[in-house]
């Protein structure tokens, strides 16, 4: 990504009186292509009624800059993102060192976390399917 | 000054849910808080890839014991709005009826929890006796108490008649002349002045931020509130937010009784407004499998709530989201922790009226 660019943007936002609503990262498929995969992530701004977002794909070897320089909020969701996507984000303004969750599955939302879980989904599927024939 | 590490929950008196902070103390000042919102992650939203998205909005509803109606009608909106389903009128106004009711409930539910938080019993015990006329309402109208199941994508499961209706909104006027005594005491107590007012004050500024939603963001005076939008029919009825200035933790309090008043006018404007009749449809089901995205926000009790859900024409959704109130007023809450006394955490903490089942889904 186009980290001057995307902070400019962002600091467009931020200088215009926006505030930041969410930052949403998801796991692009097909999952079942080689690590590291791609994900894409939204950053929301609500000014008032309005409703906007800037979009970025990126893969876990590209580094994702945190726009807590601009909305102090963002930390909570840039943690998030480190920790069940396993993105790269650089410059964090308060960084919980993956302490934030605690989950049984490492990086839940890794594509090879997603590809275990839909393996593990049809091969359940089968059986049970298996079992009413 | 030596420092100190004061662990805060996951299990404390005032802690109804298992939130995790790490207080670091000099002397009996709170320098920092390190959060910790992992306890009762369930990876619900994880389960997208293996619950069909007709049967998804049962696992949303459970995100939280208190806002489940809300949670299933925001993913049933945003599910409504990838495949342009039209939801019957009277379904639509039976929607924000539940919701304001919710909301009425979720507000005693946590008017009870800060009393008890401030050490007074006797308050607790009334809020809570009335939020259980409005559990009764939920039970006689959907059938349960916490999880209402009455959502569907495309409208609702079922109709209240609009005898029923009459008589909910007579037994909601009761409520309100039974709340104004102990709202009186709640705004006016000696006791409950000296721990609430001037204490965790979130100036204006502070709250634009860090973004704090809800209740948090208007008790500083922040005009911020989603039904503002006009969305489901909030601009075919008067509507103005209440706002507070003080930002503190009173005000917070204040903020909350007033809304329950609202919410109670609110339901008087919807019943007169809405169409009549028995009979009339109640739901428009969706036909094959949604395919595309969507942002839907909404004004739950504790503040807006964002959805995402991203489809791609299969029965699975690729990806559901859901950003809670409380997820977004986390940062403020430890911005007001930061530089207050050991003792007032727990006040402080309180009034942001946490829900950690919704922050960590």
């Amino acid at each position: 990504m186009d980290r001057q660019g995307f902070l400019a943007r962002v600091g467009e936002y931020h200088t215009n009186g926006w505030r930041l609503a969410i930052i949403n990262a998801t796991t692009v498929p097909p999952v079942d292509a080689a690590e590291p995969g791609i994900f894409e992530i939204s950053w929301g701004f609500a000014k008032d009624l309005e409703f906007e977002t800037i979009r970025e794909q990126v893969t876990t070897a590209d580094e994702v800059p945190s726009v807590s320089d601009f909305f102090g909020a963002a930390f909570l969701y840039e943690n998030e993102m480190r920790e069940l996507f396993g993105l790269n984000v650089t410059g964090i303004g308060l960084d919980l060192g993956g302490q934030l969750y605690k989950t049984s599955v490492k990086i839940p939302f890794s594509h090879a976390a997603v590809k275990a879980r839909l393996a593990a989904t049809a091969a359940a599927t089968a059986a049970a399917s298996g079992k009413k024939a | 000054m030596k420092r100190t590490i004061v662990p805060f929950g996951p299990q404390h008196p005032v802690l109804a849910e298992p939130l995790v902070l790490d207080l670091v103390l000099e002397d009996e000042k709170v320098i920092d808080a390190i959060p910790t919102i992992g306890y009762i992650h369930r990876g619900l939203e994880a389960m997208v890839d293996r619950v069909e998205y007709t049967e998804m909005g049962f696992v949303v509803e459970r995100i939280c014991g208190i806002c489940s109606f809300m949670h299933g009608m925001g993913y049933c909106l945003a599910l409504e709005s990838i495949m342009s389903v039209e939801v019957p009128d009277r379904a639509r106004w039976l929607r924000i009826i539940w919701a304001e009711i919710s909301r009425i409930q979720s507000h005693l539910l946590w008017l009870g929890l800060g009393a008890d938080a401030f050490g007074f019993e006797n308050l607790f015990m009334h809020c809570w006796r009335m939020r259980e006329e409005i559990l009764d309402i939920f039970e006689k109208t959907t059938g349960g108490r916490i999880i209402h199941s009455v959502n569907r994508i495309g409208g609702v499961k079922r109709d209240i008649s609009d005898s029923e209706l009459i008589a909910i909104v007579a037994r909601l006027d009761g409520l309100g002349k039974a709340f104004e005594a102990t709202a009186r005491v709640f705004a006016n107590d000696p006791s409950i002045r000296h721990r609430m007012s001037g204490v965790g004050v979130l100036s204006m500024a502070d709250a634009r931020a860090v973004d704090a939603v809800g209740p948090m963001a208007r008790a500083s005076g922040v005009r911020m509130d989603t039904r503002l939008a006009g969305q489901n029919l909030y601009d075919q009825i008067e509507f103005e937010p209440v706002l507070e200035t003080a930002g503190d933790c009173l005000a917070r309090v204040v903020v909350r009784m007033r809304e329950v008043r609202q919410s109670i006018d609110l339901i008087h404007q919807m019943v007169d407004k809405m169409p009549k009749g028995e009979g009339l449809p109640l739901e428009n089901k969706p036909r094959g499998n949604p395919s595309g995205e969507t942002f839907t926000r909404l004004e739950q009790p504790r503040g807006e709530v964002v959805y995402y859900v991203k489809a791609n024409g299969t029965k699975y959704l690729e990806r559901f989201r859901a950003r809670t109130p409380t997820f977004a007023n986390i940062p403020a809450m430890i911005k007001l922790v930061k530089g207050c006394d050991l003792a007032d955490v727990p006040n402080i903490i309180l009034t942001i009226d946490p829900c950690i089942s919704c922050t960590e889904r």
